[in-house]
């Protein structure tokens, strides 16, 4: 057997499924390490997934948020997303993130928790744009 | 320890002159571990005759269901120990949210599909949800894993005396992405198969077929072979045969195996399309065939 541990199979096939669809979508772990995150949301942040690889909470966090209407950082663990997919629920929150070149984007986030035989295995995250007159 | 595929074939059972040298059985593959004992990976059609040559079985022997696709399970009640007072057959296969394993078997094994009931069977049968995880039977070491087909399926590794058999007869590891691209750690199965003594793999449908059939939870040629190289593993056995593909096209796809399989920096008789009665014995220094 390797000594790379093997991603659950529902991780596997979600990343599939995020890889192909054109909304910007995070896949995370219980911990909320970014494993993957697809080409719009790389877009969307500024950096390729290819560049940064998995990334730990607090790494993606600090770098993208999310951060309140004033632009200071929600601490992930009280963030309402967080909260919710912990608790196995899924949530629809309005927030910020932040490009790397510093462009600040208002969004919907939308979480789902990945959900298999041995229990919560993460979650994804999809980002909505706020449309213009809602902001 | 040593295999026996008596059913190479997927779908559904493909008979006649055109199917003869591959065959026309569905999934069924007899492992013979070092201290003598059996072990069958899936009940196909092909398990039928594996029981003809089981007549008066008594005992303890093992049915490892990757699956329950009906190509997978058609031939349980028509192998022959299952008819012996004297034969102790464990049945293990996939959990499912929806429904216990023996549940799930007696949808089959009942009116009106079949003339019996699974409690009217003589032998001395039990069903068992296998856990991905790892246990022992006999000598050998079982591992299971849920892999990438459609509904809940698993991927088996049996390990015994130093060598490493890997079943994965129904797998898409490439849906919806390219597997030459991944990390190991994101490919099903790959911990499965990771430089088993021998793979048998998925491979129903060519390149050119598999765009209409993409999700099916097949894989093409292509990726079969993309899977075997990645994983390492020693010798590749393409199995699942599409019940549309000839022997003469069977023939015809096997060459051109080899020659993707040398391309990726293989040797040519690392990999071979399965044919029912084909025998491999799996050795820690080499693999031979009868």
């Amino acid at each position: 057997m390797t000594s790379q541990e093997q991603r659950p199979l529902e991780l596997i096939l979600a990343r599939n499924l995020l890889s192909n669809l054109s909304t910007p979508a995070v896949l995370v772990n219980g911990a909320g390490d970014a494993l993957f995150y697809n080409e719009a949301a790389g877009a969307l942040f500024g950096r390729r997934f290819e560049d940064t690889g998995v990334m730990p909470a607090e790494e993606w966090t600090r770098m993208y948020g999310p951060l309140d209407d004033d632009g200071e950082p929600i601490p992930l663990d009280e963030a309402p997303l967080t909260v919710a997919l912990r608790s196995n629920r899924a949530a629809h929150v309005r927030h910020r993130i932040r490009s790397v070149d510093g462009t600040m984007h208002p969004i919907e986030a939308s979480g789902v928790p990945v959900v298999g035989a041995s229990g919560f295995q993460g979650a994804m995250v999809f980002f909505w744009p706020v449309p213009e007159e809602a902001r | 320890m040593k295999l026996k595929v008596w059913g190479a074939r997927g779908s559904i059972p493909a008979p006649g002159p055109e199917t003869t040298r591959y065959g026309g059985n569905t999934s069924c593959v007899q492992v013979t571990l070092d201290d003598g004992s059996t072990l069958v990976l899936d009940a196909g059609t092909g398990i039928r005759n594996l029981g003809l040559a089981m007549q008066g079985f008594t005992g303890s022997l093992h049915i490892l269901l990757t699956h329950l696709h009906l190509d997978h399970i058609q031939g349980l009640m028509f192998f022959a120990p299952m008819f012996e007072p004297g034969a102790e057959i464990t049945v293990w296969g996939p959990a499912s949210p929806e429904a216990s394993l023996l549940d799930r078997i007696a949808r089959y094994i009942s009116a009106p599909l079949a003339p019996i009931e699974v409690r009217e069977l003589p032998c001395h049968v039990s069903f068992r949800e296998a856990q991905t995880t790892e246990w022992d039977i006999g000598p050998a070491r079982i591992h299971a894993a849920s892999v990438t087909h459609r509904g809940p399926t698993l991927g088996y590794r049996i390990e015994c005396d130093g060598t490493s058999l890997c079943y994965l007869p129904d797998h898409e590891p490439g849906l919806g992405t390219t597997l030459a691209d991944l990390e190991p750690e994101w490919i099903s199965g790959y911990d499965l198969a990771h430089d088993a003594t021998v793979l048998l793999h998925d491979s129903q449908y060519t390149d050119d077929e598999y765009p209409a059939h993409m999700g099916w939870g097949h894989s093409p040629l292509k990726d079969a072979l993309t899977f075997g190289h990645c994983t390492g593993v020693e010798r590749l056995v393409l199995f699942h045969h599409d019940p549309l593909h000839s022997d003469d096209f069977l023939d015809a796809l096997s060459g051109q195996a080899i020659t993707r399989w040398q391309e990726l920096g293989g040797r040519a008789d690392q990999v071979e399309l399965a044919a029912e009665r084909r025998e491999i014995v799996l050795t820690p220094a080499a693999i031979g065939g009868t």
